[in-house]
């Protein structure tokens, strides 16, 4: 019993151990996971967040004129387990410590992160196409110096295609040759991640 | 047929012995050393007989998984009953008949077997001849036994966050808020 | 006329002992308990048939949801059964990782179940001390891992979640200040008399009950069964981290309270070690092609052995995914430990096996 009384009176003199929340500041640390955030300069619309979405909290929806799709991730089915953000294979899912979802019931429906990503024409053919992110060009032709990313990165995949093959660009490798596990290139649909 | 990490070996015989072939046992290992060993039986009723030899030897009853094989589009029934002993995983594998899936009782042997044999009971609807205490687990007594054999209206609801008309509703709502 | 001399009482379903619903029948003689029969069932959400619904990915995030206290044994040994289907061998850095998430939640987890058992004791002041202490591992949690309960730390192949060094030095410093504050803890619960009155030599499970009713965990441990999956079937990085397997043959209350909070200290060894030798290098494998197979896996949780069992066939999806928590084994052994008990002794001793009334109906 003394022992506990010792204990006590220690609690006692160093006074509250809990946050003065909501009248103050409470303990928010940087990796906290608060909410998921899209950047509309890096998705491709790939869909892999969607597939690993327990929660089915993310929807993916194509403009019906072609023009374009919108991303949206419904907080209030969102359970932040994170794997969106890390099967996201190009990085443009982030979940930042913003915590405070406190809301009223009619204003349920308001709380999606929503990006919506308009498609522009191809640079050569003007077929409308998702032009590649700037730092996913840069990853992809990282190994080549004859391409500017910037440039191909407005093409479609055919006319890519075409390009490549009139600068010769195209790498194959070697008959028997096999190559080791190349991060900088997305080999397959397996979760890679650095 | 791989080489046998861990196990007895007299155990291991006997149970093979209790399978029929050769054919019907594999052994496994996962990438850590750890060996599980599994034995199809013929017929349900060679189960007491192989669970009474784990019994003697020590083993302790870890799960029963009942499952049916609907997926691998075989209307078969089959049942999985985990052991252990010394950090060896002795599986036994039951493959019941379709008309009328029935089982021997293990619990007699194996206390803790009871509550996994009343659950493979009212999920799966699963005779279990000569249970002490075949009463409901987690059910109530006016569902109907084997559930797990059709849809779970439970799931479907709480699948309703996926549903297309929920994200309707969120997607129209947000247009008429902006 | 003779009047009976037993009665039949009805206990719960509400907040027995923690805030989950269980429902006791029990047949009193006065005050005196002398048949234990229970009714469960208030908290079947059917998860097994929404894993069969969901793919292999989505089954991580599932699984973590069946239990809050050991969220990250779930998705760890669900892990490790895919891995096992599979044949994926995951990197070291990611064993070391997954052992470290691993511990921190059972500390959190023990000092949670003691807490409560003060709580329910009536011993309050105590109650807040043991929790204000857990809330140290909570802070740690949070800043590692971003959340106070579900770590999602665990993936198919690795862990998602990279620790980084400052994060190491993080953890360090935390333990400095823990262990001596559950030294105190643990020095009050072996010595209190007050405590030692109510929990020494109540709610007895002799070994040979143990045995039978093949109890798992902190339940088993403090009957003096050395049973511990983590020497048993060592997985992930236990073969190469030093630590003791605690038992007591108390068989009562209170040896199952020491138990755990002694491996408490076991924790801290662990994590110091993994802070230690933590590896560099990759945190997760690539997937491997999904075939018709089926495979086990266990793990020690913080309440005892957790058992998975998987079976896939050629979708994403497995055909049946079944696991069985240590909860689920526990809960017939609290008709032996609370035979010929006191009425007012069945909060406590439910308490003393650590139930979690969600893990065990899924």
């Amino acid at each position: 019993m003394a022992g506990f009384l010792k204990i006590l009176f220690r609690n006692l003199l160093e006074g509250p151990s809990t946050d003065p929340f909501p009248l103050g500041e409470t303990f928010s640390p940087e990796r906290i996971r608060g909410t998921v955030r899209i950047d509309p300069e890096l998705c491709m619309g790939c869909g892999m967040c969607r597939y690993s979405c327990t929660a089915g909290a993310i929807n993916i929806r194509h403009r019906e004129d072609g023009t374009g799709y919108t991303i949206s991730v419904w907080q209030d089915s969102c359970c932040l387990c994170a794997s969106c953000r890390h099967y996201c294979p190009t990085g443009a899912i982030t979940i930042d410590n913003d915590w405070h979802h406190a809301h009223v019931e009619a204003d349920k429906y308001g709380m999606l992160e929503q990006q919506t990503i308009t498609y522009e024409p191809c640079s050569h053919c003007g077929t409308l196409i998702r032009p590649i992110p700037l730092p996913l060009a840069r990853k992809l032709y990282a190994h080549n110096t004859t391409l500017d990313p910037d440039v191909i990165r407005h093409l479609c995949p055919k006319c890519r295609q075409i390009e490549d093959a009139k600068r010769n660009a195209c790498h194959l490798p070697a008959h028997g040759e096999r190559r080791a596990h190349d991060d900088s290139v997305a080999a397959s649909a397996a979760p890679v991640k650095k | 047929m791989q080489e046998i990490i861990k196990g007895r070996p007299a155990l291991i015989d006997a149970l093979t012995g209790d399978s029929g072939s050769p054919a019907a046992v594999h052994h496994s290992t996962d990438a850590y050393g750890n060996a599980y060993h599994w034995f199809k039986l013929p017929q349900p009723r060679r189960l007491t007989q192989a669970a009474a030899r784990l019994k003697e030897a020590g083993a302790r009853l870890c799960m029963i998984s009942a499952y049916n094989r609907h997926q691998l589009s075989e209307q078969q029934q089959e049942i999985c009953y985990h052991f252990e002993l010394e950090g060896v995983i002795y599986n036994l594998t039951v493959n019941l008949g379709s008309e009328w899936p029935s089982v021997p009782s293990i619990t007699p042997l194996f206390a803790n077997a009871d509550w996994h044999e009343r659950e493979m009971m009212e999920l799966y609807a699963i005779r279990v001849e000569g249970h002490p205490d075949p009463r409901r687990l987690f059910l109530d007594e006016e569902l109907d036994a084997g559930v797990l054999n059709e849809a779970v209206p439970l799931s479907v609801m709480m699948n309703g966050a996926c549903t297309t008309d929920l994200w309707e509703r969120i997607l129209k709502d947000r247009g008429n808020m902006a | 006329m003779s009047t009976p001399t037993t009665f039949q009482m009805p206990l719960g379903p509400v907040h027995v002992a923690l805030e989950e619903p269980v429902y006791f029948h029990l047949t009193v003689d006065g005050e005196i308990i002398r048949k234990v029969e229970l009714t469960s069932g208030h908290v079947h959400r059917g998860m097994e048939a929404l894993a069969s619904q969901r793919n292999l990915i989505q089954n991580t995030t599932l699984t973590e949801r069946v239990c809050s206290l050991c969220s990250n044994s779930h998705s760890f040994t669900y892990c490790m059964a895919v891995e096992n289907v599979l044949g994926i061998v995951i990197p070291p850095r990611a064993r070391y990782l997954r052992v470290m998430a691993e511990e921190i939640k059972r500390v959190a987890s023990h000092l949670f179940n003691t807490a409560i058992q003060a709580h329910i004791i009536g011993y309050k002041s105590l109650f807040m001390h043991v929790m204000e202490v857990r809330e140290m591992m909570q802070d740690i949690k949070e800043t590692v891992y971003g959340n106070r309960m579900n770590l999602a730390s665990n993936c198919i192949g690795g862990v998602k979640c990279d620790v980084e060094p400052r994060h190491f030095d993080y953890i360090l410093s935390m333990l400095d200040k823990v262990e001596p504050a559950v030294d105190e803890i643990r020095d009050i619960y072996d010595n209190d008399p007050m405590l030692l009155g109510r929990t020494r030599g109540l709610g007895l499970l002799p070994f040979e009950d143990a045995v039978r009713l093949g109890v798992v965990g902190p339940v088993a441990r403090g009957s003096g069964i050395t049973h511990d999956v983590r020497k048993d079937s060592p997985y992930a990085a236990y073969p190469e981290l030093e630590f003791d397997v605690i038992h007591r043959d108390g068989c009562c209350v209170n040896s199952r309270t020491l138990v755990r909070l002694d491996e408490v200290f076991q924790s801290f060894r662990i994590i110091r070690q993994c802070c230690e030798k933590c590896p560099d290098g990759p945190v997760t494998a690539p997937m491997n092609q999904i075939h018709p197979a089926e495979a086990c896996a266990r793990s020690e949780a913080p309440r005892g052995e957790v058992f998975y069992y998987i079976r896939t066939n050629d979708t994403d999806m497995p055909a049946r995914l079944k696991w069985r928590v240590p909860s689920y084994m526990n809960w017939e052994a609290l008709g032996v430990m609370m035979r010929d008990c006191t009425v007012a002794d069945v909060a406590l001793i439910t308490n003393s096996i650590d139930p979690c009334v969600s893990c065990t109906e899924r």
